[in-house]
């Protein structure tokens, strides 16, 4: 009686295990390679479309690495190439955002004269700067960067206190929207460029948020540590941008 | 012949006040006007690192939301140069009793602020030097710390001058 018990167990076993044997290096490499698994996958009617997009590419300009286009903004043959390295907690991000940031995207980037770039550098003594450059990269993944990006600063003191994140986010994108940017933060394919930027930050190095580093067409690059006003930082744009 | 000793608690206090309130002024002076950046590659890079570090202290004091944006401005410019002019000046001694008393408003002046933002729980860097750092309580507490010692360098500065040291009166007959 026990012995067929038995023998009956062991087969059920090997015949779960058996079955699930595809499935599971199946997922495998899927976990491993998931572009490629997603570049690979035959179309399917009933399938569910996947809400991540093709691995990110990074690119270069003007001699800058590890550009994710996503992040970034304006005429990448523009003379002058800004990154900013910021914080979504910090309150001189904010700042800068607020009163330089923008005003630099509106006289520089939009005419040209400037290819800027954000960077994410979370700090770890911020609890919920993370969680937001997780919600501000997948949301620049589906071509809503800047209205994330403002809602994040705009209202930064709210839910640095409460933590709520993910319903700031929501509060600016449509439900549609809103759902492709959790999908992407849940799949944690655009993670690995957030840390290439903080690997980027570490280069070279910053030590404070927010640091820009201003590279001219020659190659040689500024950093600009801290906060600094539109008109100080306006001056030395155009300094940039006239050298031959 | 002489009726005291050279060093008395009056004389150290006001030394280890001057030394101590001195290396911290021209290093809190320094600090705000040179760094984080400084670029010295031509007299224009310098120009705008200095600006910009006077940009970067404007926000510290910004972020206080105690001023307007000309008393900001205001701030941002005269208290770095003012903060390195007195640390040299209390080094020197020459005077003592005015610039203590000008580092000891100064000092109170810090820490009102500083005491206000902490007990309004004001996520704030307080400004205090160049590199950013969060006001806690340990700001607080060292603030007052200085303040206790301007305060009392003060005094003695006073009584110093009333009654001078015998050794300072025999070499200052007038």
């Amino acid at each position: 009686m026990n012995r067929r018990f038995l023998l009956a167990l062991a087969t059920a076993a090997c015949a779960i295990l058996l079955a699930a044997a595809p499935h599971h290096s199946q997922a495998q490499a899927a976990q491993s390679a998931p572009a490629k698994t997603a570049a690979h996958k035959k179309p399917s009617a009933a399938a569910k479309p996947d809400p991540a997009p093709a691995a990110p590419v990074l690119i270069s300009v003007n001699g800058v690495k590890d550009i994710d286009p996503q992040k970034a903004t304006g005429n990448t043959s523009a003379p002058v190439t800004m990154e900013v390295f910021s914080d979504f907690q910090c309150p001189a991000c904010k700042q800068l955002y607020t009163n330089t940031t923008n005003r630099v995207i509106e006289n520089y980037v939009n005419t040209g004269k400037v290819y800027f770039v954000h960077r994410d550098f979370p700090l770890p003594m911020h609890a919920y700067s993370r969680v937001a450059a997780s919600y501000s990269r997948a949301a620049a993944h589906i071509g809503k960067c800047d209205a994330v990006e403002h809602a994040l600063f705009e209202k930064q003191a709210e839910w640095e206190a409460t933590g709520k994140v993910k319903e700031t986010v929501a509060s600016v994108l449509t439900p549609v929207e809103m759902k492709k940017v959790q999908a992407l933060v849940d799949a944690g394919t655009l993670e690995p460029l957030i840390e290439q930027d903080k690997k980027t930050g570490q280069l070279v190095p910053v030590n404070q948020t927010p640091t820009a580093i201003l590279t001219a067409r020659n190659g040689q690059s500024y950093p600009v540590v801290g906060f600094v006003s539109y008109d100080v930082l306006k001056t030395f744009l155009d300094q940039l941008i006239a050298q031959k | 012949m002489l009726q005291s000793a050279p060093f008395t608690a009056r004389r150290i206090i006001i030394w280890i006040g001057r030394l101590v309130l001195a290396g911290i002024f021209i290093y809190a002076g320094y600090s705000k006007l040179f760094t984080p950046n400084l670029m010295l590659q031509s007299f224009f890079m310098f120009k705008f690192s200095i600006s910009s570090n006077i940009s970067n202290f404007g926000q510290q004091v910004r972020s206080y939301e105690l001023l307007s944006e000309s008393g900001v401005s205001f701030v941002s410019h005269v208290l770095p140069p003012a903060e390195l002019v007195l640390g040299f000046l209390l080094l020197l001694g020459w005077r003592l009793r005015i610039w203590a008393t000008i580092v000891t408003l100064i000092l109170l002046g810090f820490i009102s602020v500083v005491t206000r933002a902490y007990l309004l729980g004001m996520q704030i860097d307080c400004g205090c030097f160049g590199k950013p750092e969060p006001l806690t309580g340990v700001t607080v507490l060292r603030d007052g710390a200085l303040l206790l010692l301007a305060v009392l360098m003060t005094v003695f500065a006073f009584q110093e001058a009333r009654q001078p040291h015998p050794w300072n009166a025999a070499s200052n007959p007038s």
